[in-house]
């Protein structure tokens, strides 16, 4: 059986769910095309993590003059896009205080929040919304997806150190204080959210014609039970609510795509895409289990869903903190055991080795959004892609120069082509910094932030 | 101040009417335990503690003057709990600290800390309505539609640990939908010719003439009262009506009109939560179960899937709830096999081996430990504890038993390949005594293994906390790991002498002689649970060694003997982790109350597993909850 799946525009414009254009879509410029007005493609923010940071010297720049000519070995495969690349040296991580230990737990759920779980409350999800999820809430309605959370290991790990709930070893995204936000790890569950796509022979279509209203009437009945429940009930229902009108919502933005592909049939042209846009990329889903074929596949459904314009916000979790190993490098020692390296030549080339192979998958990941044409410049123009880790250094728990890499220009809001090496601020000053260069107003500062990081912007 | 906020939560504990003798004795437990503390406690953390743990100075975020003022809050129980573990272990006042506590008063302020439990009010806790898990849900449909429970399989993994269970994505949301489009598609006829089950679910078509709505509204009821596993609400029947009422309208025919009334049944938050029957009454704070709510929690507990005849019976009947029906109940599930899903929920996560398939090895070190070999590590322990459940043995048989099970993979790590031989998994009879129970099984072993050698720190610490039930302080932040030892200085060392280099450093030595000995004892099994008489290095491995109370052993069968002599400790262990599990949720304050009553009634039937569970499950807290 063939395992790849070519989304071809035409497939696209059939109403299969990409390239969803919901009714709102239409004041908001991005459609204008057809009306003969200039084009402003909507900005694009995307994470992906690692755990248990870099070797900083073979990561870092070893001048900001040198960053575009001798790059270090960590970002050679991101040398073709490096002048849409900024690194920033100085952003430091939250303080862990008054937790003690459970590093890697507070690396991960940290790192979105900027924000420690609640102590006093550390065996439930306490924490805040994450970065991804603000941005989801303001633009999230604009398309048929709010945000996409994409994860290479199963949020699973059973972990509690220091009594942190264990959905802290796993998860980054938080739609609220209380809410995690699960990842997919099924490249065709993926797929099959994005486009009501499946690669089963023979699968009918995912929804039937009367669902949309079948919804309504049984959120109209889960309100009527929420009525009776006690308060503590009533939030869990709540979630169920979210999730269900989320899928409702969905589901119209099918129905609208569909009568749009009847008017083009009918010689209508509606597309909210440009003659000049590449046409959506193909997605093969790997036979094997190796993890590059694997992340990739998972790189390319972020892409194309960029490029389809059915989310505007991605994360993806690369690797989780716990048990995993690289057998495709050569050696199974686990990550985290390696990065305790002490300084032994043979455990920092591992770590070393560790880093660029997932620093590969994302410049895999970039150099794909920079080879697509999207209105007058490429799709990298309009994204901003972040690329980074909980701690600086995994050997003593560093978090004073926390690693990341942006790439893309953020629709012309951060100035490229340049690592700054003396940077005064933290990972909430950071996160607040993309979020305002996505166009996303912020009420209050994101987690310790208590500044925009101006030099990386292009004012 | 102190004193007020106690007052006030005793007040509020206390109905006001005449008290039961169980209430009276909670009031003078209450009353000495606040006596105690003020006498002893309360000095003892102003003169030992509150220099470095108190409002000026707050070392790693703990204030104990703060704890104090209101020392029975579930935010203060963890702190009290990090104390007690470092005051017991010595690891607190630090050795440099100027004023060190006579070892009298270190005891008498551990035992006083039991105390803090007395000042919980009666509360069995909250029992929030929960999701099924994704094992639930399949086994679910299977039993109502005799569907494979497999439909569920592309939904999300969950970790359900205390009480966590994922956020309900839109993803997952959407993923019930299109479950629920395939069971529908699986089950029901595409014409003219109903199945057998279809005939069961909708019934007989409404004769010509009649009111199709009517017959749609019977049908509406039997498949909510089997679906929610309650008798549903006149409003629910009257939404699914509404349902059916789209689709006539839309002109769907009468089978297609109860398929999208099935189908809304199918992602409704009645089918896919446990919901409560009935409204609570008003004004109460704390109430019990009602006896649908009982059965579902009973069965997805012991069975993982819905209530079945039997138990709606009584739970229709309203006698579920009266303890000497429910433990004729709970004796019923555990006997019939689906109550395997008690290790494959519970057991394997207390003994770790649920992520054994996953867990990473050094496969050139150890080719043994192929997927076959895992799901036989697995299975051992599974049928070991399934036997000592349906054989309602003694907890101590965890510890010390003369069986195990085994196939002929399995076979070889106890060099009894050439008796047991095959596949299938046998019980097989033990003559070796260092074997036969869970420490010196191979799965354990493993597990707490690193992929390419033992661990005696992860052991000692996994005997200490899973059997044990001891609270072991973490490991103070920055230890270099054995691998960061310096490696000219411990070529020659054996894994215990590199292991025991920890102690000569006082801040790891008063945990790690603790920890270290179990894990020396067991030193014979190798990473994963052969046995061996040297290490890695050639060296001999020494498994002597000795337990707080002077206790010696020199082999793991003499230490098994010591940790099996320790009853008491295990059935209360494995009694609150039990008990965390049934509530889905973490143990708090008068928890512990409770669980001192269920040891008594344990204790007295020889702490036999069938007694621990049928107590646990008609204690307080799992046939009552707090809804305010």
């Amino acid at each position: 059986m063939s395992n790849n799946i070519l989304i071809d525009r035409r497939t696209c414009l059939r109403g299969l769910g990409a390239s969803l254009a919901l009714p709102l879509l239409e004041t908001m410029g991005w459609a204008d095309a057809i009306k003969g007005k200039a084009v402003k493609p909507p900005v694009r923010l995307g994470f992906m993590y690692m755990p248990h940071g870099v070797i900083m010297d073979q990561f870092w720049p070893a001048t900001p003059e040198s960053f575009l000519s001798a790059p270090p070995a960590a970002l050679e495969a991101l040398r073709p896009v490096l002048n849409q690349c900024l690194l920033v040296k100085g952003i430091s991580g939250t303080p862990i205080a008054p937790f003690n230990g459970a590093p890697h737990a507070l690396e991960l759920s940290t790192w979105l929040t900027a924000q420690l779980p609640d102590a006093d409350t550390r065996n439930r999800i306490n924490i805040a919304i994450s970065a991804d999820q603000i941005m989801a809430n303001y633009v999230g309605g604009l398309t048929s997806l709010p945000s996409l959370e994409l994860a290479t290991m199963p949020q699973t790990h059973k972990e509690n150190q220091e009594g942190l709930n264990e959905g802290y070893y796993s998860h980054c995204s938080f739609r609220s204080a209380t809410q995690a936000v699960p990842a997919e790890t099924n490249p065709r569950s993926v797929l099959n959210r994005l486009f009501g796509k499946s690669d089963k022979p023979g699968n009918t279509a995912q929804t039937g014609p009367l669902d949309r209203q079948m919804l309504d009437l049984v959120i109209d009945g889960a309100k009527d039970l929420r009525r009776k429940l006690p308060q503590n009930d009533q939030h869990k229902l709540d979630e169920y609510l979210d999730s269900v009108r989320a899928v409702e919502r969905r589901i119209s933005a099918i129905e609208y795509r569909q009568k749009e592909a009847a008017l083009e049939k009918a010689g209508v042209s509606t597309s909210k895409r440009n003659a000049s846009d590449s046409p959506p990329i193909e997605i093969k889903i790997p036979i094997g289990d190796k993890r590059s074929e694997y992340m990739q596949v998972m790189c390319d459904l972020n892409v194309l869903a960029f490029q389809t314009d059915t989310t505007r916000v991605s994360t993806y979790i690369g690797s989780t903190p716990n048990g995993v190993s690289y057998p495709e490098l050569g050696f199974k020692d686990e990550h985290h055991s390696q990065t305790h390296h002490n300084n032994r030549p043979e455990q920092v080339a591992k770590v070393a080795a560790i880093t660029k192979f997932n620093i590969d998958q994302f410049a895999y990941m970039v150099k794909k959004m920079a080879s697509l044409r999207e209105g007058e410049g490429t799709l990298l123009d309009n994204c901003i892609m972040m690329w980074g880790s909980g701690l600086e250094d995994g050997n003593k728990h560093g978090r004073e120069n926390l690693p990341f890499i942006i790439a893309g220009k953020g629709g012309g809001s951060i100035n490229t082509g340049r690592f700054i090496d003396s940077v005064k601020g933290n990972q909430g000053d950071l996160l607040t910094t993309l979020l305002a260069c996505s166009g996303v107003p912020l009420d209050r500062p994101i987690g310790i932030a208590t500044k925009q990081i101006t030099e990386m912007m292009k004012i | 101040m102190a004193m007020t906020l106690w007052s006030l939560a005793s007040t509020l504990g206390m109905p006001c009417r005449a008290q039961t003798a169980d209430e009276k004795e909670a009031a003078a437990l209450m009353a000495d335990a606040k006596k105690s503390f003020s006498d002893g406690v309360t000095p003892f953390v102003k003169t030992y503690c509150a220099e470095c743990h108190g409002s000026k100075k707050r070392k790693s975020g703990l204030n104990y003057l703060d704890a104090l003022k209101n020392p029975s809050d579930p935010s203060t129980s963890r702190k009290w709990k990090q104390a007690l573990a470092n005051v017991k272990a010595h690891d607190m006042p630090p050795d440099d600290a100027d004023n060190q506590p006579t070892e009298e008063e270190r005891q008498k302020f551990l035992d006083l800390i039991g105390k803090i439990k007395f000042f919980s009010p009666k509360d069995p806790g909250p029992f929030v309505i929960r999701r099924l898990t994704k094992v639930e849900y399949g086994n679910t449909l299977h039993d109502l539609f005799g569907v494979d429970p497999s439909i569920a399989n592309e939904l999300p993994d969950e970790v359900s640990g205390e009480g966590y269970l994922n956020t309900l994505s839109p993803l997952q949301s959407e993923q019930y939908l299109g479950i629920a489009n395939e069971v529908l598609d699986r089950v029901l006829a595409p014409k003219d010719a109903p199945s057998e089950l279809q005939k069961r679910l909708f019934g007989a078509t409404p004769a010509a003439g009649s009111d199709p709505r009517l017959t749609a509204r019977n049908v509406a009821q039997s498949l909510a009262r089997s679906t929610y596993r309650r008798p549903p609400t006149e409003t629910e029947i009257q939404v699914l009506l509404k349902v059916f009422d789209l689709a006539v309208k839309n002109k769907l025919a009468y089978p297609a009109a109860l398929r999208l009334m099935l189908k809304a049944i199918l992602v409704s938050p009645q089918f896919l939560f446990i919901t409560p029957a009935k409204e609570p009454e008003a004004g109460k704070a704390i109430v019990p179960l009602d006896d649908h709510q009982l059965a579902s929690r009973l069965s997805y507990l012991l069975w993982a899937t819905m209530p079945d005849a039997e138990l709606s019976a009584l739970a229709d009947s309203g006698k579920l709830h009266e303890p000497a029906a429910l433990k004729v109940q709970v004796k019923r599930l555990l006997s019939d096999s689906r109550s395997r899903a008690l290790f494959d929920g519970f057991g394997a996560q207390w003994l770790g081996l649920g992520d054994i398939q996953d867990k990473v090895f050094d496969t050139a070190k150890f080719p043994q430990m192929t997927r076959e070999m895992r799901s036989a590590m697995y299975d051992e322990a599974r049928l070991f504890f399934d036997s000592i459940v349906r054989e309602n043995r003694s907890v101590v048989s965890f510890v010390d038993s003369d069986y195990t099970f085994l196939n002929g993979t399995l076979a070889s790590l106890y060099g009894l390949e050439k008796t047991v031989t095959g596949p299938d998994m046998r019980k097989v009879k033990l003559k070796d005594t260092n074997r036969g129970g869970i420490l010196g099984m191979p799965g354990i072993l493993a597990t707490t293994s690193f992929p390419n050698r033992t661990s005696a720190v992860k052991r000692g610490v996994w005997v200490l906390e899973q059997v044990l039930g001891d609270h072991v302080p973490p490991a103070p932040p920055n230890v270099p790991a054995l691998e960061k030892q310096d490696q000219k200085k411990v070529a020659n060392l054996t894994l215990r002498q590199r292991t025991e280099l920890h102690r000569t450093n006082a801040v790891c030595a008063n945990c790690h002689k603790i920890l270290d000995p179990i894990g020396f004892g067991l030193e014979n099994f190798d990473a994963i649970g052969r046995w061996r008489d040297q290490d890695d290095t050639g060296g001999a491995i020494d498994a002597a060694g000795e337990l707080p109370g002077g206790k010696h052993f020199s082999t793991p069968k003499e230490l098994k003997v010591i940790i099996a002599g320790r009853k008491t400790d295990l059935a209360r262990n494995l009694t609150e982790k039990f008990l965390a599990y049934a509530l889905c949720r973490q143990l708090e304050g008068y928890d512990e109350i409770v669980v001192d009553h269920l040891m008594e009634s344990i204790a007295k039937d020889g702490y036999k597993m069938q007694t621990l569970i049928a107590e646990i499950l008609t204690s307080y807290p799992f046939l009552n909850h707090r809804i305010q």
